[in-house]
């Protein structure tokens, strides 16, 4: 009896929507850790494993903001600003002698601001995601800048022990803490993407903005709340930044919207908006962070870590793309 | 003249749904041939396969006696195969002559050569009497004149073979007749045509011969002269329909809805009108009469100028669509590609999507079990054709797209419910459970708003008749005194613009 029960689950959730994706990207996945585990031995080893997932978990939180906001049918090109802002805000911050926690409350209010923007600027002021973005990414690297008065942070100092020892430094139940924080985001995001009205409507105006609203849907919010999951994510992304090297860097997260997008785009969250699940968003994350690694142990430059990475990423929109056009042909 | 077009045994399925089977067709020089069925009967689904779209799953191909193996959309297009779709196919950013040579640019020392293209669009337009400008933008222009650069665009290939899927089904009375027109000219020229329609009662102008589908099966090929209508009908539902328009007498009560002095931009003028208990008001009037844009002024999808709108007698305030819905107002809208379906999200979803605020608790988190059950209802309730609730609403056929729309306004409790164009373009079988989903709603004490083109069945169904004009109500019917000429003569008069014209219209 329990164990049919059991199959029915796993029936439901093979046959929910976007699954299909998922499971053919984690074969992508299995096949790159065999691939690496092959060419090092030490890949597998549980130390590495543990690292590795502390490497994922980043790009997973970005991912998961970037998620939200393609799922609507828009684009975030801020999330690198913002968790350099983040990053700088709270460094400063703390370098100034105010309590770290404190800091980061401050922090995460100060970047809901840019979140907020976005979404009005695009719900409202009817601007292309593209460029609203591109103009806050600019606006918030500025004020990650000007914070300290363009100067990287000195070391956040003693005080702020408990808050590296949080985000980064320390472990709870044998696992770093910033993979827990990760997980608990996560859950919370997916559940509330999946379960939730909040969710639904995140796919209704991505899917039809015009069906969405005669619907009913409150646009402006739906997409506003997007971008303000977007920008808690990167902010939490600056933290552990700050909490990993114990200083404020200017130029932290530079490039991170990409990395964001190729996390969503392989877990098979389309650009095009009203598709794909954060699961996939946690395969995509992984794989990235795979090769990630998985190159760095085999020695190969940054360089060539960035060529390959985007090869791949292309590679996957391909297939996307071949797949979906393909379904279509046979099923009309 | 022998067969242009000739399919033997195609069968195709899809996940779930055996679409064609075993089907044969033919296709004659200068005839147009009427290809009938109810939705999801296979019309479609065949015409997508002779066009290139869909391959089929066997049968064999023939055209012009040779046979085809493979037939992609683009063989089929240079060997003369052209289709107008049900949904349009046009770039809206694009003007009307860089749609129709769309993919055949005319070049000069390789570059664009537009003067050319808009002269040549221009004279294609001018030969079938089609009044649009080239020049203007497509996303521009009303349903019905896209329908009509669709229909040229598949013109100006000069094609062998036509098909025409709904071809009228957003046109005008007189842009018809000039369709039909363009019809027997190409017939003469020795064009095949294909002419699928639910307007049953056009088929008389034009078609030579029906062939009818019934659930992906062919059932038989008669040439029209030798079948009537009811015979017709009989055929495409297996079974006769008695009543076409089933009439339900109420008692009228007290009045529900009220709008008062309604002004939203050019086409929403100053309307008033009231709905009581137990009846239908139907909106009649000619295309662009500003029936559309009044109905979406009241639910708030577009801005209102100025005016009231009352519920139970007390004035409420819609800014947005979700103004009207919590206070127990819905609008089923015309265009259902655009402002009806999500089409990537699946049918319960879909149904689900305005009803969220009773199926979801207090946080938001949305009761899955009696979502399961309000759709398990709906697709019961509707007669939906679907292989489960979790398929993409995209993947339904039109009249059970259009079925979901409407099941997921009726899912809730509402006091009144605008339909606007509910039939459009959906078989007679279907058409009947729309009106007896509104007499329904009529026994229940709900307002229903019942917007439509076509008289036959505004007379039908509804208890008063609204007639406008120019964005006005021109005039008030009860369903007792009116007539298809009383209406038409209210739904053209038209405000005097040119007081110094002699000969101004003024029917």
């Amino acid at each position: 009896m329990g164990n049919e029960k059991k199959q029915n689950k796993l029936k439901r959730l093979l046959a929910k929507r976007g699954m299909g994706q998922v499971i053919t990207v984690t074969f992508g996945l299995v096949g790159l850790v065999i691939v690496f585990s092959l060419l090092n031995p030490f890949f597998l080893t549980s130390r590495n494993i543990s690292n590795l997932l502390r490497q994922i978990a980043p790009t997973l939180l970005i991912g998961i903001g970037q998620s939200y906001v393609l799922i609507t049918g828009n684009i975030d090109l801020s999330i690198g600003s913002v968790v350099g802002m983040s990053c700088m805000i709270s460094a400063t911050l703390m370098t100034k002698g105010v309590n770290p926690w404190v800091a980061v409350l401050i922090t995460y209010l100060a970047t809901t601001v840019i979140g907020f923007l976005n979404g009005q600027l695009i719900a409202k002021a009817k601007l292309p995601a593209f460029i609203a973005t591109l103009g806050t990414m600019t606006i918030a690297r500025g004020i990650a800048q000007i914070v300290n008065n363009n100067y990287n942070t000195d070391s956040i100092g003693e005080a702020a022990r408990g808050f590296q020892q949080f985000f980064y430094y320390g472990k709870t139940f044998g696992l770093f803490n910033t993979i827990w924080i990760t997980l608990v985001i996560w859950l919370f995001f997916d559940f509330l993407l999946s379960r939730t009205r909040t969710g639904r409507h995140l796919y209704a105006v991505g899917s039809n903005i015009h069906a969405a609203y005669l619907s009913g849907v409150n646009i402006s919010s739906t997409i506003t709340k997007a971008y303000l999951v977007s920008a808690f994510c990167a902010t939490t992304v600056g933290l552990i930044t700050t909490a990993t090297s114990g200083m404020g860097t200017m130029d932290a997260g530079n490039g991170y919207e990409l990395y964001a997008v190729a996390a969503s785009v392989i877990g098979g969250v389309s650009t095009l908006g009203g598709q794909g699940i954060l699961l996939g968003t946690v395969v995509g994350a992984s794989i990235w962070g795979v090769l990630q690694n998985g190159l760095q142990f085999a020695g190969a430059p940054v360089a060539i870590r960035n060529i390959v990475i985007g090869i791949i990423v292309i590679i996957t929109v391909l297939m996307d793309i071949f797949v979906r056009t393909n379904k279509k042909k046979g099923k009309g | 003249m022998g067969n242009i077009v000739e399919l033997k045994q195609i069968s195709k399925s899809f996940p779930g749904v055996k679409a064609l089977d075993s089907v044969d067709f033919t296709l004659k020089a200068g005839e147009v041939l009427g290809l009938l069925g109810e939705n999801g009967a296979g019309k479609s689904t065949l015409m997508k396969i002779l066009a290139g779209v869909y391959t089929k799953d066997e049968g064999r191909i023939k055209i012009f006696g040779q046979e085809v193996e493979h037939l992609t959309p683009l063989t089929a297009q240079k060997l003369g195969i052209a289709i107008i779709n049900q949904e349009l196919n046009l770039c809206d950013h694009l003007t009307v002559a860089q749609n129709i040579f769309l993919g055949r640019e005319i070049l000069r020392r390789g570059v664009l050569h537009e003067k050319k293209m808009n002269a040549a669009a221009r004279k294609l337009l001018e030969e079938f009497q089609i009044e649009i400008d080239p020049e203007t933008m497509v996303g521009d222009l009303p349903v019905s004149k896209k329908q009509l650069v669709e229909i040229a665009k598949a013109l100006s290939v000069e094609a062998k073979i036509l098909i025409m899927d709904e071809p009228t089904s957003a046109l005008t009375a007189k842009e018809i007749d000039n369709l039909f027109t363009i019809i027997k000219r190409l017939k003469e020229q020795g064009c095949g045509i294909v002419y699928i329609s639910h307007r049953l009662e056009e088929l008389q102008y034009i078609v030579d011969r029906v062939l009818i589908l019934r659930d992906g099966k062919y059932i038989i090929d008669k040439p029209f002269k030798e079948t009537t209508l009811s015979e017709i009908i009989s055929y495409m539902v297996g079974r006769e329909i008695k009543e076409k328009f089933p009439r339900v007498e109420e008692q009228v009560g007290e009045t529900i809805f009220e709008v008062r002095n309604l002004n939203a931009g050019r086409m929403v003028r100053n309307i008033s009108f009231s709905l009581r208990k137990g009846e239908i008001v139907g909106i009649a009037g000619l295309m662009g009469a500003g029936r559309t844009e009044t109905t979406r002024a009241i639910f708030g999808a577009d801005p209102k100028d100025s005016g009231q709108i009352l519920i139970d007698g007390k004035e409420v305030e819609i800014r947005e669509p979700r103004d009207a819905i919590k206070a127990g107002l819905v609008l089923v809208p015309e265009d259902r590609a655009r402002d009806g379906l999500c089409t990537k999200l699946s049918v319960r979803e879909n149904v689900a999507l305005p009803n969220l605020d009773f199926l979801s608790s207090k946080l938001g988190l949305v009761n899955r079990k009696k979502e399961a059950e309000v759709t398990a209802r709906a697709v019961k309730n509707f007669a939906i054709k679907l292989a489960n609730p979790e398929v993409e609403a995209g993947s339904l056929s039109g009249g059970n797209q259009q079925k979901v729309i409407v099941s997921k306004w009726l899912a809730r409790n509402s006091k009144v419910v605008i339909f606007d164009e509910p039939t459009r373009g959906i078989d007679v079988a279907s058409k009947v459970e729309i009106y007896q989903i509104m007499n329904d709603l009529k026994k229940k004490g709900i307002g229903v708003l019942f917007v439509s083109s076509e008289l036959p069945e505004i007379l039908g169904i509804s208890d008063r008749i609204l007639v406008m004009a120019d964005g006005r109500i021109t005039k008030e019917l009860d369903v007792k005194e009116a007539t298809q000429d009383l209406i038409l003569e209210y739904a053209t008069k038209f405000e005097k613009k040119l007081a110094s014209e002699p000969g101004a219209v003024e029917a």
